[in-house]
């Protein structure tokens, strides 16, 4: 009988993550912002700005990576068979939960992708969202050890499960064919990007592999912390370890907490932020990458939950919730981070996740 | 190494299926453990019972009896 070996287990999860650091690295190298070359809720929130969702004017930008992520999870899906129109699991508490998701992200500066990454550029600032991103998950562990569940899907017919790509497709069109109905920034973060083209090309590469391995930031360390699986979380070091070494390559490696690019040293903010991230994550069943995986491969839920996660974006800039980046202003280091209004959303955003939880554990007679 | 042998691997809707399946597995002392779903059954990422194989009937008529929903039960060599 053949033996388990290093890389049958773990072969397809480390050359994912490989593949998203390189992106990331390669998107960074072509325009995107630094320790930013790949952030799905950065992504979503420029496109939120794109479509005048939100008017924050220095995030918008209709980032052809998201469409790409979705599209080539829906490629691969199909092409493996995999495609599966299902929807029907608490679908309207998938929204807020990604809506709420977002809102801590945005706290902190990255969803969890963007965490690795900037942890992988040397951002020290990082580490208390990663330490907040595993409360989060354990509080959501604890929950789920609990019986909390949103219930299953059920299929429908297949059209259903199209509909995210469809639109994400319909976006990319706006983008090439009529650019004049959405809103570009001229400066800022959203000013910086990639080639059109070279952002799609990633954006379908990064979708492709991680529907194939089932890349996740929150299921890798649930799985850590559930059943001692280091599987899923293989994927999560490969990605540090490429954007690591590549930014060591390429001289864009600054091990510091002070002067990082869009980041803040809010470090309590950006703790509780990715706590909050990281307990809806478990509690949708995977990371803000996974959702839009999920939604390429037919899920109306993970459809659901990204729409959520872009009315959170634009909910985020519309009432100042989203943090600030650390700036230099005549010679003055200035700490960023979020304001009161900010502070109260994430506090907010606790109560909403423990209510969610604490309505979807099971009665006496189903425990 | 860890040498592969055949395991009955049981997957579910959701992850809350699958830790029940565990509760009632562990009260009734039936053998197995929880599991990451493996690729090969899914592209889903929940988790999953692995059972010796001759338990497969007894877990089916189980599960079956205590309302656990099960989305497969697969015969696996992990």
């Amino acid at each position: 009988m053949k033996e388990n070996t290093f890389a049958r287990r773990y072969g397809l999860m480390i050359l994912a993550g490989v593949v998203v650091g390189a992106a990331a690295l390669i998107l960074t190298a072509a325009g995107n912002p630094k320790n930013m070359g790949f952030c799905i809720a950065c992504f979503e929130r420029d496109i939120a700005g794109a479509l005048g969702l939100h008017g924050a004017g220095k995030v918008q930008y209709l980032r052809p990576e998201i469409p790409g992520i979705v599209l080539g999870a829906m490629l691969s899906a199909l092409s493996f068979r995999e495609f599966k129109a299902r929807a029907g699991s608490c679908p309207a508490s998938r929204f807020v939960l990604g809506l709420f998701v977002m809102i801590g992200a945005l706290a902190f500066l990255g969803c969890p992708l963007r965490m690795v990454i900037r942890l992988g550029g040397g951002d020290l600032t990082a580490v208390a969202g990663l330490l907040g991103f595993l409360a989060g998950i354990l509080v959501g562990v604890a929950f789920l050890k609990k019986g909390f569940s949103l219930g299953r899907a059920y299929p429908v017919k297949r059209g259903e499960g199209l509909i995210l790509p469809a639109v994400m497709a319909g976006l990319l069109a706006l983008l090439l064919l009529a650019p004049g109905l959405l809103k570009f920034s001229e400066e800022g973060p959203g000013s910086m990007r990639a080639f059109w083209l070279i952002s799609l090309a990633t954006g379908l590469a990064v979708g492709f592999f991680a529907q194939r391995s089932r890349l996740c930031m929150a299921g890798g360390l649930r799985d850590v912390f559930l059943l001692r699986d280091f599987t899923l979380l293989a994927g999560f070091l490969a990605i540090w370890a490429t954007v690591t070494v590549g930014n060591l390559i390429l001289g864009n490696y600054n091990l510091s907490v002070l002067s990082q690019p869009v980041a803040h040293s809010q470090h309590l903010w950006s703790f509780l932020g990715m706590a909050l991230a990281g307990w809806g994550s478990i509690l949708l069943g995977g990371c803000p990458l996974r959702q839009l995986i999920l939604a390429g491969e037919g899920s109306g839920d993970a459809a659901v939950t990204v729409l959520g996660m872009v009315a959170g974006a634009a909910a985020a800039h519309n009432f100042g919730l989203a943090g600030n980046p650390d700036s230099a202003a005549d010679g003055v280091y200035q700490v960023g981070g979020i304001g009161t209004a900010g502070m109260v959303a994430v506090v907010i955003g606790f109560a909403v996740l423990l209510a969610v939880s604490l309505l979807h554990l099971p009665g006496k007679e189903e425990a | 190494m860890r040498r592969r042998i055949p395991r009955c691997v049981v997957s579910f809707h959701t992850t809350a299926g699958a830790m029940a399946a565990e509760r009632l597995c562990r009260r009734e002392g039936l053998e197995g453990k929880l599991i990451s779903v493996p690729r090969s059954v899914t592209s889903d990422c929940g988790l999953a019972w692995s059972a010796p194989p001759e338990l497969r009937e007894i877990l089916e008529r189980r599960f079956r009896e205590a309302g656990i929903e099960a989305a497969g039960f697969h015969a696996l060599t992990l």
